[in-house]
């Protein structure tokens, strides 16, 4: 009998017919505001996305306040590598305790963005920015060092023109 | 009731081609808009935007529209309207695809398929009567015609709610032949199913129209309107709206869409019936479910919503007398369309698709006893009133 009544007055269709209409009256209301918008859809190449706080983008190695790298070669991140994307070569600078790095090579067309290198790292001084557009046309392009005026590990990476949302 | 106006044959036949014509146009612009409104209302439903470009190109005449109609986006009014140039992106597609026919298939009956669901979907407009008495006059200039009252219905004959669930029924051997043709086990499968579907729905829908015929005493597409809207005893209001329930279930059946589209189930039957089609005939499948959507929307507005007047199941005798908002207004009828457009396309993104057997019981079980009591309680007010 109370199956039978379940059959009869549909109420578990008006629970859920509730539950959608909610939705579409939400977004169909403030669709067309700038400011609130409670739809979960990201209108990508037009408007800039909004990343979380942990996305991982690319490897950036950082500096101190004087300008110096904060990286001593203790080579944590290249042993801890899964792929073996990072070489490192140590040298000595004058004023210098530490080793410094003469040559830090970050081969990206390998990485696969685990952040295992950053969560190894002793000194804080490497980190995975918020960069996620790294398409490039040329190889060479993937293959990051400290040297070089675009393609290198401090600066994140110039951003091809894509999108029609590039041309202005 | 306007006084009958006596015309010669040719002002008849001319007056029923101009009918014929703003009919049609009528079809074809609320049925890319609910296109449109579906992708759109689904979006909303999932909480997502819905269309928004055609395609991610800069180039060509898709790249220039997205450009366009984002830049003019910024404007916050127009943001909503983005993604409305998909639909000449949807024809383009339709008339500029290959159609194929396979080597194998019945070619005669598979090229006549899609024509009858069509035919069948658009003829039953013949007898919807939008508002009683004229929609306007002609002005005096108008060739043959002129100054003589163009009238909200076509043809509001005798029979007409016969005369539509006789020419809605056809459609379904659109479906079942289409499939037959297609020599493919797919569509095969699909059409089955189809024809099985339909024709248990066909049963408790017709049954779920009678009632309001026995309570209004007649055929008569526009005097069913209008006795249901203004000239039902209010005892029938319950009636009216379990009725409403129970002819909505059926049309959601009668239409193929989503909690019983038996006959397109995609994870099963790769496309159902339309699986060997391609181009304009799956196109005019394509239209015929929305033109069928159309239909269904207009019978239950006329019938249970009070048609051309403002208040729905029967509820309207109670300010007929009102001066402005209690004469009937082609208007409200069409409002009433969409809002029903808007559910069918609510109720798709809402329910998931039964199971086939479940499909039958809800028919055969449910639906089928719910209207022979509803008819008997109908006759029960109508003695009773």
């Amino acid at each position: 009998m109370k199956k039978i009544l379940r059959t009869l007055i549909p109420i578990d269709i008006a629970k859920g017919l509730k539950v959608t209409g909610t939705y579409f009256f939400k977004v169909f209301l403030t669709a067309n505001r700038a400011k609130k918008r409670p739809h979960g859809t990201q209108e990508y190449p037009e408007v800039p996305v909004k990343l979380a706080p942990r996305f991982r983008g690319r490897l950036t190695m950082l500096k101190d306040e004087q300008g110096e790298i904060k990286c001593v070669c203790c080579l944590a991140c290249e042993k801890i590598c899964p792929t073996q994307v990072i070489t490192i070569e140590s040298g000595k600078k004058e004023g210098r305790k530490t080793k410094i790095p003469t040559r830090y090579d970050f081969e990206m067309e390998r990485c696969i963005f685990c952040e295992f290198c950053v969560e190894s790292c002793g000194f804080d001084s490497i980190i995975l920015n918020h960069q996620f557009e790294l398409a490039a046309y040329d190889r060479e392009d993937f293959s990051i060092g400290m040297l070089g005026k675009e393609h290198n590990m401090f600066e994140t990476t110039p951003v091809g023109k894509f999108s029609y949302s590039d041309e202005d | 009731m306007n006084a009958p106006v006596q015309m010669t044959i040719l002002q008849s036949s001319v007056m029923a081609i101009l009918q014929a014509v703003a009919a049609i146009i009528f079809i074809f612009v609320v049925v890319p808009m609910t296109i449109y409104a579906e992708r759109k209302v689904i979006g909303h439903a999932q909480d997502r935007l819905g269309a928004t470009r055609i395609a991610g190109r800069r180039v060509g005449l898709t790249g220039f529209l997205n450009k366009w109609m984002w830049r003019m986006g910024k404007v916050p009014l127009l943001s909503y309207w983005r993604g409305l140039p998909m639909l000449v992106g949807d024809i383009a597609k339709m008339f500029l695809k290959e159609d194929v026919v396979p080597s194998k298939a019945d070619r005669a009956i598979f090229l006549a398929a899609p024509c009858l669901s069509m035919i069948a979907a658009v003829v039953v407009f013949a007898a919807i009567s939008f508002s009683p008495g004229a929609l306007f006059t002609l002005p005096k200039w108008f060739p043959i015609v002129g100054g003589l009252p163009f009238n909200g219905a076509m043809t509001d004959m005798n029979v007409g709610l016969l005369f539509i669930l006789g020419i809605a029924s056809v459609g379904v051997y659109g479906i079942v032949l289409g499939a037959w043709a297609s020599n493919s086990k797919y569509p095969l499968l699909g059409g089955l199913r189809s024809g099985a579907q339909i024709v248990s729905y066909e049963v408790p829908l017709t049954l779920s129209l009678l009632a309001p015929v026995v309570l209004a005493g007649t055929l008569n597409f526009g005097t069913l309107t209008r006795v249901l809207a203004v000239e039902t005893s209010p005892l029938a209001i319950p009636l009216m709206v379990v009725g409403f329930l129970v002819y909505l279930t059926c049309g959601f059946a009668e239409t193929n869409r989503v909690p019983f589209d038996m006959p397109e189930a995609e994870n099963e039957l790769v496309a159902g019936f339309h699986t060997e089609y391609s181009g304009m005939r799956f196109g005019f499948f394509y239209l015929a479910e929305y033109i069928n959507m159309v239909v269904v929307s207009c019978l239950a507005g006329a019938f249970f919503l009070g048609g051309p007047w403002l208040l729905p199941f029967g509820l309207h005798q109670f300010i007929a007398h009102v001066p402005v908002v209690g004469q009937p207004c082609a208007l409200w009828f069409v409002l009433k369309i969409i809002f029903l457009l808007w559910v069918f396309i609510w109720v798709r993104a809402t329910i998931p698709r039964y199971r086939y057997d479940q499909i039958m019981a809800v028919a055969w079980k449910y639906l089928i006893p719910m209207t022979l009591v509803l008819v008997v309680l109908a006759g029960v007010v109508k003695f009773v009133a």
